[in-house]
């Protein structure tokens, strides 16, 4: 019965991803997010901010679906610049460097690119099962949410990107509070009251998401980029060899199972997705090996485990987002600036309003996996050339796009002056090691959470015992206070910090 | 009293500074009922919240060492953020080839590996780009020349 109903979406979905148009808009996603991933110091946020004005011209499903591709085709891509120059391509490519750089030196560039291609695209055709299987049951659960649960369920998502972000927790905790603030500058919905706006027109909607984000990864990225000049140790420009050996897929088997499980898991989680996962892999790896002490030297789990985590959680990282309409990251919350654009408010009855659109999106995904293959690894030389651009250039065109980007949000200059200042914010946080995506979060979550708490008051008369008399925001306010309660206590912070360091 | 974590300290004070100032500006908004709680209530919890982190971080940071704050990149940060600024400024002023043109070369100084001659073919090609692409291509509402100098 379940299955018959879930061929019967996928039939839908079929129908609509493989038309023309939605094939070419899922291929072009899927070539500027590998291009993406393959640059240093371009990432899938900003690209995703450049190409939301452009998105206006298409229809929505066209839209989403080339945003899609944009996020996990970088996934793809951040491998390549990681194993040929030992730089991250992308940040959740960091642990691949370790190992693949290793790989490349000793000749065995070829291996570990097809290696990593092919496990990310096992692990991106399980996600995709996987979020096609999860959807409808968890839609029908978040329709049942009243507003008290989801305040609750905002408050838990919070706390993981809390717990989740790299460094100091009390930092974290601070992300989270100025986030949320910066989220409060403009008019009060409710009342109509002004808030923070010092009496600037521009301010009166409130700061965008798209200047906020821009400024913060966009233009702060280009200036700590351009403090430290970078060295491309780009080790051939010519990959021979390019399928590995059947010892190769022996030994590879296990850390690409390990990695997409772990990281579709992770991708679930608020403040988690692709860099969380492809962390945890690299560590699962090191810990279930017999020989971790060669981790580093070059070993073919250290490149399979974390590429197929960080695909898998890239891809299950849109199941939060298209059944509760709560974005887990930064790359998330620019989908959902996409749907808005076409007037699709994101929540559990998008499934129903939009069949169409929603299943496409998801068996898009698959052929957008099956695109970036055949993307990666016969035109891999084509990828490299682009390495050759070197960034006192880029930068000056990163920059530009972001201008251009932003001004045609709105067509306002003075958006514009506002990822200036966001730049400088990013840099100073950047300076002070704190992470910024746990204030992205604060900065969508926040006036969510006012709305609901509000209404959850309103509700209970003014009550603030419902919190904890629903049985569903009880256990995710419990389960909230729980992770706390395991981070505060020094033995398991311990044991997260050498996770991180690793 | 010595300060052992400096970066920590810093971004103690910076939160301070940050609660405080909302806090003083939120101080007259109306606060409401607990049935309907207005508009006051979660920027002046926020603001405690951030103010109480700061000092949280900062007696933290007399207590236990921790890293320096390293040097700031002054060039590049100035000179990105006046490119940035000066494309706001120009844009409808004086059209997108003159805007770019002074934009990227305020960004090209930003770091002393600019090599002059690469960096001017770079940019002739980003301005016809930029032409094409988003006035001609996608047809945004910009000029390219300055007014009298143009035919759009």
């Amino acid at each position: 019965m379940a299955l018959d109903g879930l061929l019967a979406n996928l039939a839908l979905g079929l129908s609509v991803a493989a038309t023309m148009q939605n094939l070419m808009w899922c291929l072009m996603g899927a070539v500027i997010g590998t291009a993406v991933g393959v640059l240093p110091g371009v990432g899938p946020v900003a690209t995703m901010a450049l190409l939301l004005p452009v998105t206006y011209v298409l229809p929505a499903d066209g839209a989403l679906i080339m945003l899609a591709g944009i996020y996990y085709g970088a996934q793809y891509g951040g491998s390549t610049t990681a194993i040929l120059v030992n730089l991250p391509g992308e940040s959740s490519s960091v642990v691949t460097t370790l190992d693949g750089y290793q790989m490349a030196r000793q000749g065995r560039a070829g291996p570990a690119l097809a290696i990593a291609a092919i496990g990310s695209f096992f692990a991106g055709c399980v996600a995709t099962i996987l979020i096609a299987a999860a959807a409808p049951p968890l839609t029908r659960l978040a329709q049942q949410f009243a507003p008290a649960d989801y305040f609750s369920l905002m408050v838990l998502g919070l706390v993981f990107s809390i717990v989740l972000a790299r460094g100091s927790i009390i930092k974290a905790f601070g992300m989270v509070f100025l986030g949320m603030l910066l989220g409060l500058v403009g008019t009060d919905v409710n009342t109509g009251n002004l808030r923070f706006t010092f009496g600037i027109s521009d301010l009166f909607d409130g700061l965008g998401f798209v200047p906020l984000a821009m400024g913060i990864f966009g233009i702060a990225e280009i200036i700590a980029n351009l403090t430290n000049p970078e060295r491309r140790d780009l080790v051939s420009s010519k990959v021979s060899n390019l399928w590995p050996s059947r010892e190769d897929f022996r030994r590879s088997r296990g850390p690409i199972l390990r990695g997409t499980i772990l990281g579709s898991v992770l991708g679930l989680l608020p403040g988690g997705g692709a860099v969380l996962g492809s962390f945890s892999a690299y560590t699962l790896e090191k810990k279930v090996s017999k020989t971790p002490e060669k981790f580093g030297t070059g070993m073919i789990e250290g490149v399979a485990g974390p590429e197929s985590a960080n695909n898998a959680a890239a891809q299950t990282s849109f199941i939060p987002m298209l059944t509760l309409g709560i974005p887990s990251n930064a790359v998330m919350a620019m989908m959902i600036g996409g749907m808005m654009i076409h007037g699709i408010i994101p929540g559990p009855q998008v499934m129903e309003q939009r069949p169409g659109l929603f299943w496409g999106m998801i068996v898009s995904m698959w052929f957008g996996n099956l695109m970036l293959i055949i993307l990666n690894l016969p035109m891999i030389g084509l990828w490299v050339r682009l390495l050759l651009v070197p960034y006192r250039l880029l930068a000056i065109a990163v920059l530009f796009f972001c201008c251009i980007g932003v001004y045609s949000l709105n067509n306002s200059a003075n958006e514009v002056l506002f990822i200036a200042g966001f730049g400088l914010l990013g840099y100073l946080l950047i300076k002070l090691d704190c992470e910024p995506a746990p204030l992205l979060l604060g900065f969508i979550l926040g006036p969510m959470m006012e709305v609901y708490m509000r209404r959850a008051m309103l509700l209970s008369r003014g009550d603030p015992w419902v919190f904890f008399q629903r049985p569903l925001s009880f256990a995710f306010l419990i389960l909230a206070g729980i992770l706390l309660l395991l981070v505060v206590l020094p033995a398991i912070r311990k044991g997260r910090e050498t996770a991180f360091q690793e | 009293m010595r300060i052992r974590n400096r970066q920590d300290f810093a971004t103690g004070l910076f939160f301070i500074a940050i609660g405080l100032g909302a806090y003083w500006i939120a101080a007259d908004y109306p606060m409401g009922t607990a049935m309907r709680p207005d508009t006051g209530v979660l920027p002046k919890a926020l603001a405690w919240l951030l103010a109480g982190t700061g000092i949280i971080l900062a007696g933290k940071s007399l207590v236990a060492d921790g890293p320096h704050l390293t040097e700031w990149a002054w060039r590049p940060a100035l000179m990105i953020t006046l490119a940035t600024i000066a494309f706001a400024l120009l844009v409808d002023r004086v059209g997108l080839a003159i805007t770019m043109l002074v934009s990227m070369t305020l960004a090209a100084f930003g770091t002393p590996e600019t090599r002059w001659r690469e960096y001017a073919l770079f940019a002739i090609f980003m301005v016809v780009l930029g032409v094409v692409v988003f006035i001609l291509g996608l047809g945004m509402p910009i000029r390219i020349l300055p007014q009298g100098l143009s035919w759009r």
